[in-house]
């Protein structure tokens, strides 16, 4: 093994690790536990310096609109992406775009914002809802334009107004830290996938495009996002939301890891709009189900589909009878006849991996409904808490369909007509706003951080790390059908994540360092989920409490808020439905 | 039963330019797709085991023009040539062809992909051997009227031509077991020796005819 | 073992870029398949590949953790 590095002083958590290794190396004869075979040299690694007026954060749908519209608004430009324009996150498998058509309409936008509402049980924000329906055909149109209405994949639509307006675009590189001065938004930094480089971009405004997060889960096509974005802007003092609500979609129990195969045809489907279809689709019933009658359960979870008939489960989450489905009938379920779509634009109800078919749950753990957690707005224009940061898509909690699956096709919608919204606000706020300065030992700081996994002789694989996180979230009894009990258990084996085995995170290469990130990422969502969850003491939409299954009108029509305390502790707070934060 | 020498001769030019690719090409590792897909796999590596044919089929093979006609041998290779260019011709079109039947990248951005994907060798050396490959075709094509100004006559369009079909040979085989699906070890080597043996027998023919053997053959394939 | 293959890699780098993932790297001007555990089988190399070269499994390489069996 490597001579203990030229570090000045080992802290007492890593010598304790090194002399572990050591005696393990030396009674045992072999590589020594834990031992990080750095592939790279860390010290050779360098820095590149970036500056812009707007950096986007993200090349999903949100930072497609949120680059054009900001460049368009005056600003210089930026965007840096952890993968490829089109082809990251959740956007490249959508499939429907929701539009609100006023000429096909019979019904008002008002009409829509409250139908959306009494779906979402009270939890959606009617400002980004009108707002979603409003811009919708707008942003459709841009995107015909584009050609994304005429091919599976998007990244050659997205690239051309980005080649059109020559907007610099920095792929596969992972931002790993937002930096504040003065209070103010002051740049990001990360690191190159393909490259020994670390990155650091100075920007007036920011704008997180980074897409929501899961516990890296098996069957639905979130690997790549871990909440990057809210934990970024949480350690600098932003405030997020929506942590307590559950994403429900199901997979198959054969395979269930292949995504693709899940989901029919839907990924190779040329993206197409559709029009108003609020829904009240939860996941969560049959995670419901399946706890109750074990697995597997007749027309649920494990089962094959049979004539129709689903067995009866007393209790459990519901879905108000305005909202009522028939998933059984074939065919028959839009009043217009024609083909509904789920989620992302499959034809036909329900989505897929809501039908009573799909075998196993569980497919996003880890990930809240579409819009629903991210940073708190503090206005309709994607404001964060900190001035310059902004939030679009699925990394503000707007409530724009509420703690629900409501309109489908909204969150493509959504995130595009709030990119759009919040490259105009930052590029406004970066007119007048200071070109920032950022020391240079704070950079060096920052880089330090960043690299510290490849710096550590001996630690625990991420890879390791992110599937006891599995192993402790994922089970239907703690992330779904939820009880104070599992949830304190819960949440003590993630506190214990955090406090030793975060530090503990080793490296051995780029890739391997973007794992120890995200984990660390994950794991910091996974103590908010829990924290959000044990404080709602009600059932709501797609947070069930197995002991409190009531909705409770009097004290919970409010949205969980988390932010860092002054030392260092997540702290909660409520803030009442139909009210912005002061 | 009995075959006669030209039946023989026949079926074993099968046997080889036919037989060993459809072998090497079922005993590979390449996972099957789509009928489509596959067919278009084989006519490609079958026109080009057909090129490198093409050698055999010439007045350098002393055997083959020992049973049959000149004039038959020369037919037999200009039908197969043409056919093997047309193929090789549109083979990038036709790799990106079944992309308009299923989702994902659209057959003309792959096509543009494939084709300026200058960074790499193997699809460089492509372009260049379909280019020589296309000079080579349009040649043959107006031989007779170009056959005058060589300074050698028909000797120097002889030269002129093999010249050309051994770079296009070298660049394509080059190319072929840089980049091709099917192209394995057993396939490269079966691709390798054919092209030795089919120069070998062209070197033969311009260099060895100074040997001292007579050289019965001067009689036909003319063209 | 989720993405499975390549075979006739022209080295474009497409896979590459489109994994999601980074499940993918460039070795000797081909793309192999460098961190297969950590592919979630959405098939965006194999779509965005301009020859089809890339060969799926939906069998993940690692054990997959459900919450309930």
């Amino acid at each position: 093994m490597t001579a203990p590095t030229e570090k000045p002083a080992p802290n007492r958590r890593e010598f304790l690790a090194l002399s572990g290794a050591t005696a393990g190396a030396a009674s045992l004869g072999m590589a020594a536990w834990g031992q990080n075979f750095v592939e790279v040299d860390v010290d050779a690694i360098t820095n590149t310096d970036f500056a812009t007026d707007v950096l986007v954060i993200g090349g999903g749908m949100a930072g497609l609109f949120a680059a054009v519209k900001a460049h368009d608004a005056g600003a210089s430009t930026m965007i840096v992406s952890k993968g490829r324009l089109g082809s990251s996150g959740l956007t490249p498998f959508g499939k429907g775009f929701f539009v609100f058509d006023t000429d096909v309409e019979t019904d008002t936008i008002d009409d829509f914002v409250d139908t959306v509402s009494r779906s979402a049980l009270g939890t959606s924000n009617p400002a980004y809802t009108r707002q979603m329906a409003e811009h919708s055909m707008a942003r459709a149109a841009d995107l015909r334009e584009w050609g994304y209405f005429d091919q599976t994949l998007s990244n050659r639509p997205f690239m051309k107004p980005i080649e059109d307006r020559d907007i610099p675009l920095l792929e596969r590189v992972h931002v790993t830290h937002l930096i504040k001065e003065d209070g103010k938004i002051a740049g990001a930094a990360g690191f190159r996938n393909d490259a020994e480089e670390t990155v650091t971009i100075r920007a007036k405004s920011v704008i997180l495009c980074t897409g929501a997060g899961g516990f890296k889960p098996n069957g639905f096509p979130l690997g790549d996002l871990t909440h990057d974005g809210t934990i970024m802007a949480y350690e600098i003092g932003a405030k997020v939301t929506g942590k307590e609500w559950n994403d429900g979609h199901m997979t198959r129990s054969d395979n269930p890891a292949a995504c693709y195969d899940g989901w029919g045809d839907m990924f190779e489907r040329v993206p197409s709009t559709n029009g108003v279809e609020v829904h009240h689709d939860l996941g969560v019933d049959l995670n419901y189900t399946a706890y109750m009658t074990g697995n597997p359960v007749a027309g649920g979870p494990g089962a094959q589909p049979s004539d129709g008939d689903t067995i009866e489960v007393e209790g459990g989450p519901q879905t108000p009878e305005e909202f009522q489905r028939d998933f059984g009938a074939p065919g028959g379920d839009g009043e217009g006849g024609g083909p509904s779509s789920g989620e992302g634009g499959a034809p036909g109800a329900p989505p897929p991996g809501f039908e009573p078919s799909a075998n196993v749950g569980g497919a996003s753990a880890g990930m809240a409904i579409h819009k629903s957690e991210g940073l708190v707005p503090f206005d309709d224009r994607c404001a964060s808490n900190i001035a310059g940061l902004y939030a679009a898509g699925d990394a503000l909690g707007s409530h724009m369909s509420g703690g629900i699956y409501t309109q489908v096709g909204s969150s493509l919608t959504g995130s595009a007509v709030q990119g759009a919204i919040a490259g105009e606000a930052a590029a406004e706020y970066a007119e007048t706003a200071d070109t920032p300065v950022i020391q240079d030992v704070r950079i060096s700081e920052i880089v330090d951080e960043i690299l510290a996994p490849l710096r550590l002789d001996a630690g625990y694989g991420p890879a390791w790390v992110t599937q006891t996180l599995q192993g402790i979230m994922i089970p239907n009894f703690v992330l779904y059908i939820k009880k104070a009990s599992m949830m304190t258990a819960a949440l003590a084996y993630v506190e214990e994540l955090r406090d030793h085995h975060v530090p503990m995170l080793r490296a051995a290469n780029m890739h391997e360092l973007r794992l120890a990130h995200e984990t660390r990422n994950m794991i910091l969502s996974a103590e908010m989920k829990m924290r959000a969850s044990l404080m709602r003491t009600e059932s709501r939409g797609s947070h069930y409490r197995l002991d409190y299954p009531d909705m409770d009108d009097v004290n919970w029509r409010a949205w969980i808020n988390i932010y860092q305390g002054t030392d260092g502790s997540m702290q909660l707070e409520k803030q009442p439905f139909d009210t912005w934060p002061t | 039963m009995k075959f006669s020498a030209q039946t023989y001769a026949i079926l074993s030019a099968l046997a080889v330019f036919v037989g060993l690719p459809l072998l090497f090409y079922a005993l590979g590792d390449a996972p099957r797709r789509t009928l489509l897909k596959e067919g278009i796999s084989l006519i490609t590596l079958l026109a080009f085991t057909m090129m490198l044919g093409q050698f055999f089929l010439a007045r350098s093979n002393e055997t083959l023009l020992s049973l049959f006609k000149p004039l038959q041998i020369q037919k037999v290779h200009k039908v197969i040539a043409y056919s093997a260019i047309t193929i090789i011709f549109v083979h990038p079109v036709l790799i990106v062809l079944p992309r308009y039947f299923e989702g994902g990248i659209k057959p003309w951005d792959a096509f543009v992909t494939l084709i300026t994907d200058f960074g790499n060798p193997g699809i460089v050396l492509g372009l260049i051997a379909w280019v020589v490959m296309v000079v080579l075709g349009v040649t043959v094509f107006f031989r007779r009227k170009l056959i005058p100004h060589f300074k050698l006559k028909y000797r120097g369009w002889r030269y002129f031509h093999g010249g050309l079909a051994v770079a296009f040979t070298v660049l394509a085989l080059w190319h072929s077991i840089a980049l091709g699906r099917h192209t394995d070890l057993a396939m490269s080597v079966f691709f390798i020796i054919l092209a030795i043996l089919g120069f070998a027998m062209l070197a033969h023919m311009y260099w060895g005819v100074r040997s001292p053997k007579p050289k019965p053959v001067s009689k036909g394939a003319t063209s | 073992m989720t993405i499975k293959s390549i075979n006739g890699c022209i080295g474009c780098q497409e896979c590459v870029k489109s994994c999601p993932c980074d499940v993918i790297r460039m070795e000797h001007g081909k793309a192999v398949i460098a961190y297969p555990a950590d592919c979630q089988i959405c098939h965006l190399c194999r779509m965005y590949c301009p020859v089809d070269a890339i060969e799926m499994s939906p069998e993940k390489s690692i054990p997959v953790i459900v919450p309930w069996g």
